[in-house]
């Protein structure tokens, strides 16, 4: 499903100084597969994720996305693709503010072509997170965890192949950790493709493969038999 | 993206910073509701003109002593107007049907009984009647008989009836001006207002030569008012009597004259010359405002959208196309200005119905004001908003999402 090839990123400060945060990654991953990244703090997990995630391009290499070449599409092929195909889940949650679990919810069905019934794909999707109570609740008025759990029914409602998380459980404690992880392994089991971010082993032990990257690069990349 | 999406999400963006939309409004509402004003009044001035001039008369000359360019009855010490110009003018100038010369005497204290009223004095002849269409409502006119013998009978205009008899019968009852006591022959037509906002139907009538002889003692008179057979020789009549009048009074431009004829066209024409100075000044002031506005919106536009950059990195991260984002921001722009141009013209139409009650000046209230709006304030959402929506869908949504 995923496949990169040589892919660079190199930052330009001040037209001078350049930082190479990503050195040649060549990785594929497969559909249906749950793959962790972990990386100390620095080593350019996030420009990957946004990479993968088609919301960065890379200064070199190529990136096909389900035998379509994601470096050749223009701004708007990325915006569909991204609505398509992928659903991110972030850190620090990014639900909008003063705005209701539902309507956070709806926000990507709102950009479908598709002409569906947003309000109740909405709402199924954050009945399966188990916050089928909670729909009218803005996010000032949940938890951490539940927060995040609003955020990963965003991240469904329009049913992505992909789902991509950086540092998901960032922000949580070990409780709601536990409850986000078991929502990703199930997801998985139904055969959404997950990649996930992580600085915890524990976190990153839920997932079938994890890759670890150093100064740009990918160090070790280990299959583990479930 | 439809429409009714595009709205959909730039209403909900709206309502959650109301405050920062009011604000935006606000200039936009002053600025139209000046635009109301203008457009209002204006069409209100021009009522009142047409009216003005129908109640004086189309093919009426009007004869003032004094000169300048002022309307109204003249200074009563002006003395350069005199029965033996109205004569000239009857002898010697064309087209003219009734001439009446007359007097007029300004805040006189009239009483009957107990009461008082204050009022002026006209004094007239008979022809005054013919030459203003102007007739008895109930009574008599003042007649040859009044002039000859000096008679101290006289007419009312309505008002003062009204407010010295109230539902009493006036005729045939005595008042009194200036110590002279008058019997009342009859009661004129109702009038209304005159073009400079002063009430006809408060004046009393008394024959010309009681007025100049026994009540003020004078030789000159105020004013002589012609009625032509044809009104469109007004302007040629108007100037065979200013010439025969600075003949006759030894005036060669470029002194001024001491007398002033006016007549509908004339009148018409500084109504005209007023009403656009004042348009023009008002004009500029709302397009003013509506500029201000305009900067003030693109202004807060460029802060809000700075604010909203996790949100709008998200929108993109789900999705939005740039092109979204930019119909989002702009869509924005335009209902704010779009709802501060309705509100605008609301606040306007009210401004200038209690404005025409305060001034007594006619309001017209009308589409044209409102579609002035909807044009305007659409222009100024799309000029304001096209920089700071265009700077939300050019933003790096990587950078945008961490806010
Ligand atoms: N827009 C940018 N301009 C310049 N340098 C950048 C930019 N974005 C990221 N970097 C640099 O790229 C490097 C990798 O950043 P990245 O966010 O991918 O790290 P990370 O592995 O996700 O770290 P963390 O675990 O702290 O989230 C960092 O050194 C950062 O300073
Ligand atoms: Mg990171």
């Amino acid at each position: 499903m995923i496949e990169l090839r040589n892919i660079t990123k190199t930052y330009r400060k001040n037209g001078n100084t350049e930082v190479k945060v990503l050195e040649g990654i060549n990785l594929e991953i497969r559909k249906g597969e749950f793959v962790a990244i972990m990386a100390p703090s620095g080593m350019g997990k996030s420009t990957l994720m946004n990479i993968v995630g088609c919301l960065d391009r890379p200064t070199d290499g190529h990136y096909f996305l389900d035998g379509m070449e994601v470096d050749k599409m223009n701004d708007d092929e990325l915006s569909r693709t991204r609505n398509k195909k992928i659903g991110f889940v972030f850190q620090s949650f990014n639900l909008l503010p003063k705005t209701t679990a539902l309507e956070n919810v709806q926000l990507p069905l709102i950009y479908s072509p598709e002409d569906v019934d947003i309000k109740a794909r909405a709402k199924a999707s954050l009945e399966a997170v188990g916050l089928g109570d909670r729909i009218n609740h803005e996010p000032s008025e949940l938890s951490g965890g539940q927060q995040q759990r609003v955020a990963i029914a965003r991240a469904l409602v329009n049913d992505p192949a992909l789902i991509l998380a950086d540092e998901p459980t960032g922000n949580l404690d070990s409780v709601s950790s536990e409850e986000v992880m078991n929502i990703f392994s199930k997801l998985n089991r139904d055969g959404r493709t997950i990649v996930l971010v992580t600085h915890e082993s524990d976190v990153a032990e839920k997932a079938g493969r994890i890759i670890r990257m150093k100064d740009g690069k990918i160090v070790s990349d280990e299959r583990r038999a479930k | 993206m439809s429409l009714t999406k595009v709205l959909n999400i730039s209403l909900k963006g709206l309502s959650k910073y109301k405050m920062r939309t009011f604000l935006m409004m606000l200039g936009i509402i002053i600025g139209i509701a000046t635009l109301t004003v203008i457009v209002s009044m204006g069409k209100g001035a021009q009522k009142k003109v047409m009216k003005g001039m129908q109640s004086f008369g189309p093919n009426a000359v009007l004869i003032s002593a004094g000169g300048g360019k002022m309307f109204g009855p003249p200074d009563e010490k002006v003395t350069t107007l005199t029965l033996e110009d109205s004569d000239a003018i009857r002898d010697s100038v064309g087209g003219i049907r009734h001439l009446a010369p007359f007097t007029v005497t300004l805040e006189q204290t009239i009483v009957y009984g107990n009461r008082n009223a204050t009022s002026s004095v006209l004094g007239v002849t008979p022809e005054w009647a013919d030459a203003w269409q102007w007739y008895a409502e109930k009574g008599d006119f003042i007649g040859d008989e009044d002039i000859s013998s000096m008679s101290k009978n006289c007419l009312l205009g309505q008002t003062l009836v009204r407010e010295l008899f109230g539902d009493q019968e006036p005729i045939g009852e005595t008042i009194r001006i200036n110590n002279t006591n008058f019997k009342v022959i009859g009661v004129l037509n109702l009038r209304g207002t005159s073009p400079m906002g002063m009430d006809m139907d408060r004046r009393v009538m008394v024959p010309l030569t009681t007025a100049m002889k026994r009540l003020y003692n004078i030789t000159h008179v105020g004013m002589i008012r012609l009625y032509l057979d044809d009104p469109t020789k007004l302007d040629e009549v108007s100037k065979s009597v200013a010439s025969l009048l600075r003949e006759r009074h030894h005036i060669t431009p470029p002194q001024e004259d001491d007398f002033r004829v006016t007549n509908t066209m004339s009148m018409a024409h500084m109504s005209k010359g007023v009403a656009k100075t004042m348009g023009t000044f008002l004009g500029l002031l709302s397009l003013i405002s509506l500029g201000v506005g305009g900067i003030v919106i693109a202004n807060i536009m460029f802060i809000s959208v700075n604010e909203r950059k996790m949100e709008i990195g998200l929108r993109r991260a789900f999705g939005a196309r740039a092109k979204d984002i930019m119909n989002q921001f702009l869509c924005e722009a335009v209902i704010v200005t779009l709802a501060g141009g309705i509100v605008g013209t609301i606040l306007g139409a009210g401004i200038s119905e209690a404005l025409a009650i305060i001034r007594k000046m006619p309001a017209v209230i009308s589409w044209e004001p409102f579609a002035l709006a909807i044009v305007f304030s659409s222009i100024v959402g799309i000029i304001a908003g096209l920089q700071p929506a265009r700077r939300a869908a050019t933003m790096d949504p990587v950078k945008a999402i961490k806010g």
